[in-house]
């Protein structure tokens, strides 16, 4: 709000500018996929703003309907397509509350560590990308080489590097090899001292400060509001994590790992800053339980003996049961609601996805700022669209 | 720390709202039942009272079932640690087809997160949430016809001039008799072969496509 008075055209009474419609996408680099936002502009001030989504929908509840629970699996992949593991996850979890499936230890461990690696990937990315949207280009490069191992060590055990339908319904589909924990534990003293890189080359930058401190202030209160969950709610000081209040994977409960939040530490709390420092902290949490997920993976069987019968008959939920399941996704908490009418399908997929209910707020936070903050501002909500639409 | 449902239902009975039901399936995912007329003082209740604290409304959903339709509502609370699901639902009278509209107050005064979830089920399933700020379409286009999840959604035929049904662009002519997938014949010898002007194969100074006479592949 700060720029608007500095900058409206009152105060110069001979400058004026007519309001100007600027179209924000929908293909656009900087809205991180297909996103269209209607802005008004006053001068280089957004006066108003309006987004405009479902450029990526895919229909992907209605699939759900018409697939059995196990079918629906590859199909999550494709809703945040930067954290698979963790939209599998969410589905598994969802069809074994659903039908009390029981899942074996080892599957959960492998489970956790999968999934925080896939966190690891997808923050590397919204890291990366945006160094991007505020102008420097070198972080991105450097990101994407240690998101690289990642998707090698992912590609491992579940054959894909991106879409991976490794966790199932019942376990994760196949075990890892012999090798794979120690190189799991050799990338992470690799990223410990990559992420120090990180920081010199990004995120104490002077220029990167002035450019997202104190910009798109993010209040407690407006992030609850809307819903607002994951490293936007965290960066405005909630402390809030699925992971440690409600341990949807018993080995969540076993490990020791922070929950950062904002501080406000170069401007007020919940700025841009503040949401990209906790992606960056949480980044060396997740190494954390890595290792340890590493250091106490227990042995046996990955998969429940029932899943193998769902592939010839597919399992049916019980007549009239619904289940909804919360996860802690990269960007915030993924849900599914599925309402069962007994049959091998679901009556009703819902799908609450965190990006969704993240970007939803950006309407309130960009009237009043620059339109190059306004970019800032969308990077660091870090919003993939294939979720938004699903 | 933390109320469980029973517990919230309890409290929510005892408030004196009218149109509070029972509670359902109460061993998973218990479910607060409610009558349409009382969810905006609920919610209100929900959010404000210290020992609930609904912070947040996590999820809202339609759901299109046989003889009525629900909306069900998720909400949690980050300082108090628990949560709660909602249900309200309106029957569907005996001559309901895709005009009919089921009406819900909307919520979206309480909660600014019921924006977009209200104007999603809209769109999706043609629920009118009454009082709604802004109830537009959200993920289809404005000029879209009908609710596609509800059951009685007729698929378009087409759109934009683009026909959508499958049949209508036949990929390839399958045998019926044999039910094997055609095998594709081998092309004649002398057969043009159009060599498009930017193959990465082909010469850059040779100015436009120059359709080659080929035999077999040589």
């Amino acid at each position: 709000m700060e720029a608007l008075e500095m900058y409206t055209t009152d105060e110069r009474s001979d400058v004026y500018t007519e309001e100007l419609k600027l179209n924000l996408g929908p293909q656009h680099p900087s809205t991180h996929g297909v996103l269209r936002v209607e802005l008004k502009m006053d001068g280089e001030i957004i006066t108003d703003s309006r987004c405009d989504i479902g450029y990526l929908h895919r229909c992907a509840e209605k699939i759900g309907e018409n697939v059995t629970y196990l079918q629906f699996t590859p199909y999550t992949d494709r809703m945040d397509y930067l954290a698979s593991m963790n939209n599998n996850l969410a589905w598994s979890l969802t069809v074994e509350k659903l039908m009390g499936l029981e899942v074996p230890e080892r599957a959960q461990w492998l489970r956790m560590i999968c999934s925080e690696l896939n966190r690891i990937a997808s923050h590397l990315i919204a890291f990366g990308t945006y160094g991007i949207d505020i102008g420097a280009n070198t972080p991105f490069f450097y990101a994407f080489r240690e998101r690289e191992s990642i998707m090698q060590l992912l590609e491992r055990p579940s054959g894909a590097r991106m879409l991976y339908n490794y966790i199932q319904p019942g376990g994760v589909r196949r075990d890892v090899d012999d090798n794979w924990i120690g190189d799991v534990l050799a990338f992470c003293d690799e990223f410990e001292k990559r992420w120090a890189e990180y920081n010199t080359l990004l995120s104490n930058n002077y220029i990167f400060i002035k450019r997202t401190a104190n910009i798109g202030i993010l209040t407690q209160s407006m992030a609850l509001d809307y819903g607002c969950t994951g490293p936007v709610l965290r960066g405005s000081g909630v402390r809030w994590d699925l992971r440690r209040d409600v341990p949807y994977l018993e080995p969540y409960d076993e490990v020791d790992f922070d929950v950062p939040v904002g501080e406000g530490t170069h401007g007020a709390l919940g700025d841009c800053w503040d949401r990209y420092w906790v992606r960056m902290r949480e980044m060396m949490e997740s190494i954390r339980i890595i290792r340890q997920g590493c250091a106490k993976l227990p042995g046996g069987e990955v998969m429940t003996k029932k899943q193998t019968s769902m592939y010839k008959s597919p399992m049916k939920a019980a007549e009239g049961a619904h289940a909804y399941m919360r996860c802690e996704n990269p960007r915030g908490e993924l849900a599914f609601y599925a309402v069962s009418e007994g049959g091998t399908s679901p009556i009703r997929l819902r799908a609450r996805a965190p990006s969704f209910c993240n970007l939803a707020v950006l309407d309130q936070l960009l009237p009043g700022t620059m339109l190059g903050d306004g970019v800032a501002i969308i990077g660091s909500l870090d919003i993939v669209l294939g979720e938004v639409d699903r | 720390m933390g109320m469980n449902e029973r517990e919230i239902h309890a409290l929510l009975t005892a408030s004196g709202i009218d149109g509070v039901g029972g509670l359902e399936q109460p061993d998973l995912d218990p479910t607060v039942v409610l009558q349409p007329s009382a969810l905006v003082e609920v919610m209100t209740l929900l959010r404000d009272d210290e020992r609930l604290a609904m912070e947040m409304l996590h999820c809202v959903t339609a759901v299109d079932r046989e003889d009525r339709v629900d909306v069900v509502y998720h909400v949690c609370s980050f300082a108090r640690h628990h949560a709660l699901t909602l249900r309200t639902s309106v029957a569907k009278p005996d001559d309901a087809d895709e005009s009919w509209h089921p009406e819900v107050p909307s919520v979206a005064s309480v909660y600014a997160a019921a924006d977009w979830h209200e104007r999603e089920q809209w769109d999706l399933l043609g629920v009118h949430f009454t009082g709604h700020p802004d109830l537009r379409r959200l993920l289809l286009p404005p000029e879209w016809i009908g609710h596609p999840l509800r059951k009685d959604y007729v698929y378009p035929s087409e759109h934009g001039g683009i026909p959508l049904e499958l049949d209508a662009v036949p990929i390839y002519e399958r045998d019926e008799r044999e039910d094997t997938p055609p095998v594709a014949e081998p092309r004649p010898a002398g057969t043009p072969l159009n060599q498009p002007p930017s193959a990465p194969s082909a010469r850059p100074h040779a100015g436009g496509k120059a359709p080659a006479k080929k035999e077999g592949e040589g």
